[in-house]
């Protein structure tokens, strides 16, 4: 059966979703129930973990939620953010079609069927979507937002820096989202806490997020039936099980890790083991038993007081230890084994399996063993001493029921891949050629401009980036000429359908570019006369170009004048015009600088909304403009979630209409929240979401087939062979 | 072959909290909580229709346990209380209530979540720290030189479980054995930290409770044909004691994973069994009198210890050990090789006991925090519910040992605590209205959904349809019998609050606790002779109720808050 794919059935499931998660978003949020089919309870406000626990059943749905999760391990944070997202995006475009209609569906589909039609419509939109995403936000992004970009470190010091205060901040939001109301302030307090002591020197914060990432779950205990205020950190290792023999003892204590039995067996396997005489018996168990005995002898003479072991040891082991005095843990996980080898460099000892001798040289010292009764159960607490920046720490998490320690476990994991993101550099990369294509603007504009010099604003960044680099290369402030000649460059690509012109727009750019470069070499005799007369041939070229339709002669002609001009310069070296020709064709890579925030509660939605807004009024290809408009307004749907409790001055429309002031007249966005979030999530779950949506919209039919998925398949093929 | 299924949609509903059933389902809960509470509460026999021995219990450990709630949010909030009680042991029902009176109540005003959950915390934090202070009115620090208050501790949680069908005497009788017991697990000599013996509960049913009775060391119970072969072995002294944990049964130790080939006419039972008695020739030589066994001791090795006049019992089992090294200081030994003496520890001196119609193997210490509390009542199930009881008045003892105080029980803790909360928002608003960022009325609404929560779970203390006052001087709880005349003078119709501290000739006024009243200021700062004097005072345990608070109100928080519930129906 198969079933036509559209934006409305998508609209449809998102909404759905939207209701279920759009209830837990935020500050206000409130907590989810989600039973296991074992019957265990589990508390959530992860967006992720709902999704998962509904078992959807429809297809579309089923994408959207592999879509999640794929993004979840990417980034740890904004299931939710996503779903409204989504829906959003999928409303406005929902809503646009009927006056679109005419221009986006080419002449000949029209013959075809009224969903193929559509179909052939979204495929177009899609790609739009996935221009904006690879080319237009990142340009957006890197040349408007990156202005407001604060930073989680201290800026007062060269070095990266951890601001305490910052930090706080940051966390505090992101458990706002994450756990109970009630609870999210003591378990931020206690993970900014939780993540000083872990870390033992200064600049080591990303090492310890990645190992804390790596292996939390063996560095947190869930205790249940205790208010979640008893909740605290205990420095050291916490073991999740009890000794197999202890021995308490102080001092200098030195601890060995193996990972075999250490008592010899009869046979291992693939061998065989003959007795011919009991007596041969009695002599084989003595021999082992000696040798058991001898080296536990020896490990208690190199000091030994704690065997740790990943494996199940003989009971006699365990005698021989406590008579030698020392401790042992048994049935140590492998990840457990791995994180005590990371923390302190520790390798297992070896056992020689022939020679009676042994020589155990690996050993390490704690500074303390001793079992920790968490409600009457017994834990091993090891006092390990750190090779590494990591300065093992424990967090003991409280909780009356299961089910909420769970949610705070999860919500901590999260933080601590939240973090992890945030400090690492993302790379944007967009092609300036394709920006220079996209970006259009109005000689109205260009003479504005001229006068009041506002035009940074609108101006392609990619381009300006080269120039700025020559003018401080020669030490020289020259604003206005650069301004001037920004204008002028794009100005150069005229104003019409972008598929007719896109073959032309190379050459164009070159002639373009070897005045540019000339006028910069210029303007280092501050001679400014020169400037007004590079601007002339051009409303004249312009006006040309949008009334022929013939734009090669026009082009040509615009190449003569160029370079004329350019010829009339002066001396241009060759070398410099390459260079820079170059530079204006390759990609431009930039990137967010590590731990980039904004304050939260919809501040990057805002500003991206009005940036992109903007963009859309300049930018004339009406469907660029209109994935811009679409992106922007959908973004909006956030903050009206966050503010929708909020009353009066704080309402949504209120804020909205302040922000859009604020940064309109230049001025800082006033924000009454206190957290921070990081941009890179925002930024990378944006890419994902553009990205799921033009995955929905390029299927066209949903085929639901009844069978057994794999393997039976796959053994019938075998049969045939 | 496995089989891939696909896996069902899981059912999802909004708003739990306001479906009629979910809220049926809460008040039938706490029917059964409320009913079970206090000293006059009702008892429940459970039975399970698919088998299993009924159960006659009042006690919330039991309850919950055996209850089987179906309904996810009931789920978390019986887990909830199982959870508290299996830290705490008591006040398990105190929680159950507390935390459905609050859902309920709170339901009622319907207020959003948020304000809601916000004031309830922070009229918690207020409890809490009141609780804490030293100025609270319901808290009595305990002097560990009198047994005093130990004493109505442990009797006043013996009251509460009526279930254990004690009489008055007997009761008397087992709170003064289990002090007895409690004493007995602490060190003499203490250093810097104190390390709790032990104490070990032996069953004895079918008895008297008069009975009762409690020894210093081990009971090990044997059959009456050993009980007959050791009465000749008897001679007084102290006994030089091996303890095994390795088993003596001469079954091969695990050969590892290869194949281990035996030539024929080679018998490796013999060569065990020939360790075993070089062993046991070892054990003899060295002078042992008493040879203890986890696991099993074979027969030949058992027959050739007793020729010897060595005492064997095997079977111990693996909860006797560590008492058992313990009181005898042993190292249990894990090998059939050469024994070294180190390892041999000592008893005191032993003998044969028999109680009721069971026969025991007594080993007294030389000086050990190990004893046996042997526990007698008449049937399985007032045993049962005798025996959990002692246990959380064991386990209560441990935490005042902790936390040297402890509170009013018999009702007084909470009027009394919700004439302050009342008093307290009333009077001093403005902190709170400035933390919590909320109106006034919304302040107002949740004060009283709280207190009367608390009110109301000490009105659950009465079963028998008597009305319940609170004087107007110190917040206690007093309560009348039923069908008194109406209008009379309180004073002569009352006699001693719930806790046993006051009594009604000290010029107080009543009011009904659920009328409403003016708050007013409960006086604090208990008078010191008052704590030293009585003797009868009804006291909860400090530990296990102020935890029980925090738990009951961040269940109810936590309940509040839900607004959708995702079942898988997998």
């Amino acid at each position: 059966m198969a079933a036509a794919a559209s934006v409305k059935a998508a609209l449809q499931v998102a909404e759905a979703l939207e209701s279920i998660v759009s209830c837990c978003v935020g500050p206000d949020g409130r907590q989810v129930l989600c039973t296991k089919p074992t019957g265990e309870v589990l508390l959530s406000r992860d967006g992720g973990r709902l999704l998962q626990a509904l078992h959807l059943e429809h297809p579309i749905a089923r994408m959207m939620v592999a879509c999640v999760s794929n993004h979840l391990r990417k980034a740890g944070d904004g299931a939710k953010t996503f779903i409204i997202f989504l829906s959003h995006l999928l409303r406005g475009l929902h809503a646009i079609p009927d006056q679109e209609n005419g221009s986006l569906v080419s002449e000949n589909s029209q013959t075809l069927g009224r969903h193929w039609k559509n179909c052939c419509r979204w495929k177009f939109i899609s790609q739009a979507l996935l221009t904006f995403q690879t080319q237009i936000l990142d340009y957006v992004m890197d040349e408007y937002l990156s202005r407001h970009f604060l930073s989680i470190f201290s800026s007062s010091t060269k070095e990266r820096t951890l601001c305490r205060n910052s930090l706080e901040l940051l966390l505090e939001a992101y458990f706002c989202g994450r756990v109970g109301r009630n609870n999210h302030n003591l378990i931020s307090q206690l993970m900014c806490d939780y993540l000083f002591k872990c870390v033992a020197r200064e600049g080591g914060f990303e090492e310890v997020f990645e190992l804390v990432g790596d292996c939390f779950v063996e560095l947190n205990v869930g205790v249940t039936g205790l208010p979640v205020s008893d909740s605290r950190i205990v420095a050291g290792l916490v073991l999740h099980r009890d000794f197999s023999g202890y021995c308490p003892a102080d001092g200098d204590i030195r601890i060995a890790l193996v990972t075999e039995t250490i008592q010899p067996i009869f046979s291992t396997s693939g061998s065989e083991f003959i007795l011919n005489s009991e007596a041969q018996f009695r002599a084989s168990q003595f021999w082992i038993m000696e040798r058991t005995k001898a080296i536990m002898k020896h490990l208690q003479s190199q000091n030994v007081k704690l065997l740790l072991s990943s494996v199940k040891q003989p009971d006699s082991v365990i005698f021989y230890a406590r008579l030698n005095d020392i401790s042992v843990v048994e049935c140590l996980s492998s990840e457990e084994v791995s994180l005590i080898q990371r923390v302190i460099d520790l390798s297992p000892c070896v056992l020689p399996q022939a020679s009676s001798r042994c020589e155990i040289s690996n050993t390490a010292v704690v500074k303390f063993c001793k079992p920790l009764v968490l409600r009457s159960k017994r834990y091993v607490h090891l006092g390990l001493i750190s090779k590494c920046s990591f300065a093992p720490h424990c967090l003991v998490l409280c909780g009356p029921v299961q089910g909420l320690v769970e949610q705070h476990k999860d919500a901590l994991h999260g933080a601590f891949k939240m973090l992890r993101q945030l400090f690492k550099h993302l790379d944007l990369n967009y092609l300036t050629q394709a920006s220079d294509q996209n970006y259009t603007s109005s000689p109205l504009i260009y003479k504005n401009s001229r006068e009041s010099n506002q035009l940074p604003e609108i101006v392609n960044g990619s381009l300006q980036r080269p120039y700025q680099g020559t003018v401080v290369k020669n030490k020289d402030k020259l604003a206005k000429p650069q301004t001037y000649l920004k204008v002028y460059s794009n100005l150069v690509v005229p104003s019409i359908e972008l598929e007719k012109h896109f073959p032309c727009s190379t050459p164009k750019v070159t002639p373009m570019d070897t005045y540019q470069t000339n006028e910069t070499l210029r303007c280092l005799s501050p001679n400014k006369t020169g400037i007004i007369d590079y601007g002339e041939p051009f409303p004249e070229s312009n006006s040309a170009n949008s009334t022929t339709e013939n734009t090669r002669i026009k082009i040509s002609y615009e190449n003569l004048q160029v370079t004329k001009i350019a010829g009339k310069g002066s001396m241009l070296p060759v070398r410099y015009k390459s260079r820079e020709m170059c530079s204006s064709r390759s990609y431009c890579f930039s990137s967010i600088p590590a731990g980039s925030v904004l304050p939260v509660g919809g501040n990057f939605e805002i500003l991206l909304h009005f940036y992109l807004l903007n963009y859309a009024k300049i930018c004339q290809q009406s469907e660029e403009a209109t994935v811009g408009v679409i992106v922007a307004n959908a973004l909006l749907g956030i903050p009206k979630i966050l503010h929708k409790s909020k009353k009066g001055n704080y309402s949504f429309p209120q804020m909205y209409v302040r922000a859009l002031h604020a940064l309109q007249s230049g001025q800082p966005m006033g924000s009454r929240q206190t957290g921070l979030e990081s941009v890179v999530g925002k930024y990378q779950l944006l890419t994902s979401v553009l990205q799921c949506l033009t995955k929905i919209l390029t299927i066209d039919l949903v085929i639901n087939i009844k069978r057994q998925p794999q393997e039976i398949c796959d053994q019938d093929s075998e049969e045939e062979l | 072959m496995s089989r891939l299924e696909a896996k069902k949609p899981s059912l999802c509903k909004s708003e739990p909290l306001t479906s009629e059933r979910v809220r049926a389902t809460l008040s039938v809960l706490k029917g059964i909580v409320t009913s079970c509470y206090g000293p006059s509460g009702r008892l429940k026999q459970l039975h399970n229709g698919l088998g299993g021995c009924v159960c006659t219990t009042s006690q919330s450990s039991a309850l919950l346990a055996n209850l089987s709630v179906t309904h996810p949010i009931l789920k978390i909030l019986t887990t909830a209380m199982q959870n508290h009680v299996s830290c705490f042991s008591d006040c398990g029902l105190f929680t159950a209530i507390l935390c459905c009176n609050l859902i309920e109540n709170v339901q009622r005003i319907g207020l959003t979540p948020t304000t809601v959950m916000k004031l309830n915390k922070h009229l918690l934090r207020l409890c809490i720290s009141y609780l804490k202070s030293e100025v609270c009115g319901c808290r009595i620090p305990v002097d560990f030189s009198s047994t005093q208050i130990l004493l109505c501790l442990v009797r006043s949680i013996l009251t509460s479980k009526p279930a254990c069908m004690l009489t008055r005497k007997e009761i008397d009788h087992v709170s003064a054995l289990i002090l007895r017991t409690f004493l007995l697990t602490i060190p003499e000599n203490t250093e810097d930290h104190i390390i709790l013996g032990k104490s070990i509960i032996v069953p004895l049913k079918g008895q008297r409770v008069i009975d009762s009775t409690v020894l210093p060391g081990i009971l090990i119970e044997m059959s009456e044909i050993q009980f007959v072969k050791l009465l000749p072995v008897k001679k007084p002294g102290s006994l030089k004691v091996a303890l095994f944990c390795a088993s003596l049964s001469g079954d091969l130790s695990d050969t590892g994973e290869g194949t281990v080939v035996v030539s024929y006419g080679v018998s490796l039972e013999n060569a065990v069994l020939d360790q075993l008695l070089n062993l046991g020739r070892q054990l003899v030589s060295d002078h042992v009198d008493l040879v203890m066994c986890q696991k099993v001791i074979h027969p030949s090795l058992k027959q050739f210890l007793s020729m010897h006049h060595v005492i064997a019992i095997d079977r111990v089992g693996v909860a006797l050990m560590e008492p058992l090294s313990k009181v005898t200081g042993t190292r249990p030994i894990g090998s059939l090789g050469s024994v070294s003496p180190s390892t041999y520890g000592s008893v005191k001196d032993w003998c044969t006991a028999k109680f009721g119609f069971k026969h025991f193997f007594h080993l007294i210490p030389n000086e050990a925090t190990v004893c046996s509390l042997l526990l007698c009542n008449r049937s399985d199930t007032a045993w049962d519910e005798l025996k959990v009881t002692c246990q959380t008045a064991l386990h209560v003892l441990q935490l005042t040992l902790k936390e040297p105080s402890v509170l009013l029980g018999g009702g007084c803790t909470e009027t009394h605590l919700a004439a302050y909360i009342r008093h307290k928002t009333c009077n001093e608003p403005e902190s709170i209205l400035k933390d919590e960022g909320c109106t006034q009325t919304e302040l107002q609404l949740i004060t009283e959904a709280f207190c009367s929560a608390l009110e109301s779970l000490a009105g659950s203390l009465e079963h028998d349809g008597g009305e319940i006052l609170t004087d107007l001087k110190y917040g206690h709880f007093w309560s009348v019998q039923a069908d008194s005349p109406s209008i009379v003078n309180w004073s002569n119709l009352l006699s001693r609050c719930g806790c046993g501290l006051r009594n009604s000739q000290e010029e107080l006024s009543w009011s009904f606790l659920r009328s409403t009243c003016h708050p007013f200021a409960p006086q604090t700062c208990l008078p010191h002779e008052a704590a030293g004097s009585a003797n009868n005072l009804t006291l909860d345990c400090f530990t296990a109720k102020l935890n029980g608070l925090q738990v009951a109100v961040e269940t109810a928080n936590l309940i509040l808050d839900l607004s959708y519930v995702i079942e898988d129906k997998n």
